[in-house]
């Protein structure tokens, strides 16, 4: 599974670092950075968990 | 493993408590059989969103969306929960049916405080006020607001931004009880700078005459408009646990580990967990999202679950403002400026409480928020 992120609409909460620092991180700057794009398992769990706690629907895992 | 048999679990309530209890109870190793039941037909949302930027996404209706549930619960949705029985563990439904459970999530929020029960009157709570809201602002009514705190003043901005007349009507200063006077000033002035009217009154109370429905403030003046919408504050919803002697004043309140009882949590708007200033209820997406990942753990691992460590963040955008602040709101006094400056941002500001906490604010200003976590502890 792949996670995208819709840069646009990020606004740099973070909550989905706090539940995915092994996949994502926010830069110096405020801006995501997906670590890793191509998730399985455990870590696609980690994606979607990750995902549902955006509050701007910034990303998806598909 | 506390409370005995652990194969059956309810989660009441779908909303992002309710969805994080579930999917943490998964990530916790719970491999049994778990319900959700949901008042609303809808599939969980943000709802941030709904009084951001859902009120002005053009023609995108996706900004509320989350991603599909992958906690392979039973999603019982459009069913509302009417009782519970805590001693012989049964949850019942408005359909009739009964759930029994091993373990219960209790996360059925709150919703609109309402000033009174005219029909006129809109609030903004669940995804469907807002569709309907949305709807209505397609014809640029005009519209008063009732109600200073941060929803009615993103509506307000919603709905100017939409090319609405906009009345917002505040108790005192818009956002000063919120935030405190510094930040609040820098939002009124961006308010009052794009056109909103703004008026403070002691109260208001809505009333219908010759069938229109009016906001009528404590001097007398009558105010009109297409819409009426108030956002007054928030009621949990606990009038369904009335008998099991869970509820205190309305709440439900909460050890550290956001349980009732050892086989009961409560997570989200309706729980009152302990902070520094007592039991508190702390109704934010952030504070949700945390209490529902600490109780989740404590009802599968019990005292071996870690505690509730929960640092607000809150966060509002409004009349071309973005603002993100860590540590307790409000604010006495004129911050210290990390970066930038006075005069709306961007700028990094923080706060010393006297009681040895800090706090950080980011305004109209990218940082990572693990950075505004260190500015707020720095600044203690």
């Amino acid at each position: 599974m792949k996670i995208v992120l819709d840069r646009p609409r990020c606004e740099g909460h973070g909550l989905c670092e706090e539940a995915a620092p092994q996949l994502m991180h926010l830069d110096d700057e405020g801006e995501l950075v997906l670590d890793r794009e191509d998730v399985d398992g455990a870590d696609a769990a980690l994606a979607k968990a990750a995902a549902r706690v955006c509050p701007v629907a910034a990303l998806r895992v598909a | 493993m506390s409370g005995g048999t652990l194969n059956r679990v309810v989660v009441v309530g779908n909303g992002i408590a309710g969805l994080t209890a579930a999917d943490t109870l998964r990530e916790a190793g719970f491999d049994g059989e778990l319900t959700i039941v949901g008042d609303e037909p809808h599939p969980a949302y943000s709802r941030p969103a709904l009084s951001k930027a859902l009120l002005l996404d053009g023609d995108d209706m996706s900004s509320h969306e989350l991603p599909p549930a992958g906690h392979g619960a039973t999603e019982l949705l459009g069913v509302r929960a009417t009782g519970l029985d805590p001693e012989r563990r049964i949850v019942t439904l408005d359909d009739g049916s009964a759930l029994p459970y091993d373990r219960l999530v209790l996360a059925t929020g709150s919703r609109a405080r309402r000033l009174s029960e005219l029909p006129e009157e809109f609030t903004l709570r669940g995804l469907d006020d807002a569709l309907r809201l949305r709807g209505r602002l397609a014809d640029r009514p005009s519209v008063v607001v009732v109600g200073g705190g941060a929803l009615g003043m993103e509506i307000a901005s919603g709905c100017l931004a939409v090319g609405c007349r906009v009345t917002l009507v505040s108790q005192g200063v818009p956002l000063i009880t919120q935030l405190g006077p510094y930040l609040a000033d820098v939002f009124v002035k961006a308010a009052l700078d794009l056109g909103l009217t703004l008026v403070e009154t002691g109260s208001a109370r809505l009333e219908q005459r010759a069938g229109e429905a009016r906001v009528v403030l404590d001097d007398g003046a009558v105010l009109e408009a297409d819409i009426l919408l108030t956002a007054v504050g928030d009621v949990p919803n606990t009038e369904w646990l009335a008998d099991t002697g869970l509820t205190a004043k309305g709440v439900v309140p909460v050890d550290s580990r956001g349980l009732v009882r050892p086989d009961v949590a409560a997570v989200g708007d309706l729980a009152a967990f302990p902070t520094p200033h007592g039991l508190r209820r702390v109704p934010l997406w952030s504070s949700a999202i945390e209490q529902a990942k600490v109780a989740a753990g404590a009802l599968v691992h019990g005292d071996d679950a870690p505690p509730l460590r929960f640092q607000t963040y809150f966060w509002t955008e409004q009349f071309g403002l973005s603002l993100k602040v860590v540590g307790d709101l409000p604010l006495d006094g004129e911050p210290t400026y990390v970066d930038g400056g006075p005069g709306g941002g961007p700028a990094l500001m923080r706060w010393s409480h006297g009681d040895g906490t800090g706090v950080a604010a980011a305004l109209n200003y990218r940082i990572p928020i693990p950075r505004l976590r260190r500015t707020a502890q720095a600044a203690a």
